[in-house]
């Protein structure tokens, strides 16, 4: 809400159309604007005058992720206890608390947000310090402690609207009387909160680069620094006991065009063989307009590398050597390879789908062998057929030796309806396939093989 | 000199221990072969397919070739991986009903003979795949060399699927098989009622390493699931597709 003169009323929905309030500012709530009415009862009720404003929740995330960033170089212990609050743990960090929440505001100068930064000796403490602007937090009112409506207005009718009133009454009587929980409320308001500090894990961020080294005309001396920088990288991953599922490459060339490229591993590895033979493969697909002067790997999708818990089979292959193969292939054909799925459908060519192969599966010593008739789909062409009564007797100039159907397969009426009778025909020449009739016309579907 | 010569066994002595140990016939290590899924080709190839070397099951359209390689398939991913050039005429279905297993069959699409053979380059040159299946496309004498070359050091057995095998392909196979329907089986009378039950597939060894070759296997792929009672079957009756016929048109 940056931007509007204080006393404009604004809210913030969920979305544009359609959408509900989440939040609104004084000058609204004054006009009678409040959290959970759809924007139009909002502009109704605040008399059509009010700004609205849509919670972009993706870009609040990366602003709050960004936030914490900045919050660690206060201090390297940051609580992130949801969007919007974050505690900071500054034992050990020189200087007084004012000093601290100074420091504060300016690691978060450059946000524009509005911030409430305060210290206190535990966590209820510190929040409460920040609506409490001489720090007399005994003045608050119940609202801080976050209870529900209804249990404000029973502790209204006692004759408790502040803190300090709460913290006076005895502790046995009222959690007797308000439940287990209350006296969680009570204890908060004599300044007593156990609620544990939880820092923020810190990613992990292993990567190389090699800047300013001259530049790279010849494929050997890209390959020769890829060997380098993926020796660093996989040192830092053995270091810190991890392993990478995706390596990020990212070229600069000396007429400022950036190449990022991304080598995918079918399991996670720290091996920089393996690294480079993916890399390399990847790079078959790529192609450079000018010399190389920089580049970086960064390694990501971090897996922790410990004990081999591998999903493929102890007979199988090197699961390294098949994803150097899996990159390859992506390379030569523009595509993943893929392994085939069949799913039950009326239709030939929706009974399968197909998926990237990826892990193996152990195998089956249980699944039957049969030896059926193998359907080759055939690219689908529209062909001349002779009907005698319900049956073909000839496709083209070829005459129908013996015939199967037909079956009627009525399909995709959502959305594109498909009506047609397949037929299996032998043909005098020796053909045996798989033909069809929709509407008016005949075609070849596939042939048996 | 003449104690030395007669030391050495002569090659006759020897000949005939392999004759007793083998009942009178070579046949290949199961271990160096893989198995067809069919036992009468596993016969007359002597053993099944060879590891390591480049097979071409050839035959026109509808001449049972791709039943053949489904049963090949269905016994590599029993115990390995296996892989498969397409060039878009795949139908996976059929396949399972075979008994592969599709999860652990790789599928990659390959438009062009160079993206064919630069995809089954990369797939033996990974050593992972038992089985690598591709269509037999035109390709120079040195690239079905070097397919060869990997094969042998992939353990693997690379099938070749065409019509025909060109020249420099026959020359690198060790095995080639040519298939052809001999007669279709149907189940009940022509008709609404009627189902392909499947077909008598004739599969004749022109090349072999470890038996000798012309030999023929009369092999049946017959679906199961269809009832017996009312088969039915109807031969062939098109010059074209027999064998003698391929045989000239090869030739010329």
């Amino acid at each position: 809400m940056r931007g509007l003169p204080r006393d404009e009323p604004a809210i913030l929905a969920d979305k544009r159309d359609r959408g509900h309030v989440i939040e609104c500012d004084a000058a609204a709530h004054a006009l009678g604007a409040r959290p959970g009415q759809t924007i139009l009862q909002a502009r109704a009720a605040t008399g059509g005058g009010v700004h609205v404003f849509v919670h972009d929740a993706a870009r609040t995330h990366v602003v709050w992720h960004d936030m914490l960033d900045a919050l660690d170089a206060v201090t390297p212990l940051v609580d992130d206890s949801g969007e919007g609050t974050a505690y900071l743990d500054m034992r050990g960090i020189a200087g007084d608390p004012e000093q601290w929440i100074e420091r504060v505001y300016r690691a978060l100068d450059g946000f524009e947000l509005p911030v409430r930064v305060a210290a206190g000796p535990n966590k209820f403490l510190a929040r409460a310090c920040t609506y409490a602007a001489g720090g007399d937090i005994g003045a608050l009112p119940l609202e801080v402690l976050e209870l529900d409506t209804r249990t404000i207005e029973r502790l209204h009718l006692l004759g408790v609207t502040r803190l300090e009133e709460l913290a006076k009454l005895p502790h046995g009587p009222f959690v007797r009387r308000f439940g287990k929980a209350a006296a969680q409320w009570h204890d908060r308001a004599r300044g007593i909160d156990p609620t544990p500090f939880r820092p923020r894990p810190h990613e992990m961020q292993i990567g190389a680069a090699a800047y300013g080294e001259g530049s790279a005309e010849q494929e050997e001396q890209v390959y020769f620094a890829l060997r380098v920088l993926a020796e660093r990288v996989c040192s830092d991953l053995s270091r810190a006991g991890k392993a990478a599922a995706l390596v990020q490459m990212t070229f600069e060339c000396e007429n400022g065009d950036v190449q990022v490229a991304d080598a995918g591993f079918a399991q996670a590895t720290g091996d920089p063989r393996t690294m480079l033979d993916v890399m390399r493969a990847k790079l078959e697909s790529l192609t450079f307009g000018s010399p190389i002067t920089g580049l970086r790997l960064q390694a990501l999708q971090l897996e922790e590398c410990g004990a081999v818990a591998t999903l493929f089979g102890q007979s199988d292959a090197d699961p390294q050597a098949l994803a150097v193969a899996l990159a390859r292939l992506q390379a030569v054909t523009a595509s993943p390879a893929q392994r085939a799925r069949v799913r039950p459908s009326p239709r030939l060519e929706t009974r399968y789908a197909y998926d990237s192969f990826g892990a193996v599966t152990a195998p089956r010593h249980d699944a039957r062998k049969h030896h059926v008739p193998q359907l080759r789909l055939l690219a689908v062409k529209e062909i001349d057929v002779t009907m005698r009564g319900n049956q073909p007797l000839a496709v083209g100039a070829r005459k129908v030796l013996d015939c199967a159907g037909p079956w009627r397969v009525d399909d995709g009426w959502f959305e594109q309806p498909v009506l047609r009778d397949e037929y299996d025909v032998l043909l005098e020449d020796g053909m045996l396939c798989r033909i069809y009739r929709q509407g008016e016309h005949w075609y070849l579907r596939g042939a048996y093989d | 000199m003449d104690t030395a010569s007669a030391a050495k066994p002569t090659f006759a002595t020897l000949k005939a221990g392999l004759d007793v140990r083998a009942g009178g016939r070579i046949v290949a290590a199961r271990g160096d072969a893989l198995a067809s899924g069919f036992p009468e080709l596993d016969e007359v190839l002597g053993g099944g397919f060879p590891r390591g070397t480049i097979a071409s099951l050839e035959g026109p359209p509808s001449s049972g070739r791709t039943a053949l390689l489904a049963g090949v398939l269905a016994e590599a991913t029993q115990r390995g991986l296996a892989a498969i050039v397409d060039d878009g005429t795949l139908y996976p279905p059929d396949l399972e009903r075979a008994g592969v297993q599709l999860d652990r069959v790789l599928i990659v699409t390959a438009q062009t003979p160079r993206e064919v053979a630069r995809c089954s380059d990369i797939l033996l040159r990974s050593r992972a795949f038992a089985a690598v299946a591709m269509p037999a496309v035109p390709l120079r004498a040195t690239i079905w060399s070097r397919l060869g070359g990997l094969a042998q050091k992939a353990g693997a057995v690379l099938f070749a699927l065409g019509v025909h095998a060109g020249m420099e392909l026959a020359y690198f196979t060790s095995t080639r098989v040519r298939c052809a329907i001999d007669s279709v089986v149907w189940s009940g009378e022509s008709g609404v009622l009627c189902e392909l039950a499947g077909y008598e597939v004739s599969a004749h060894v022109l090349k072999a390493r470890r038996s000798a070759p012309g030999a023929t296997a009369h092999l049946q792929v017959l679906d199961e699931r269809i009832s017996h009672a009312a088969l039915r079957s109807r031969a062939r009756i098109s010059p074209v597709c027999g064998t003698q016929g391929r045989r000239a048109r090869t030739t010329a």
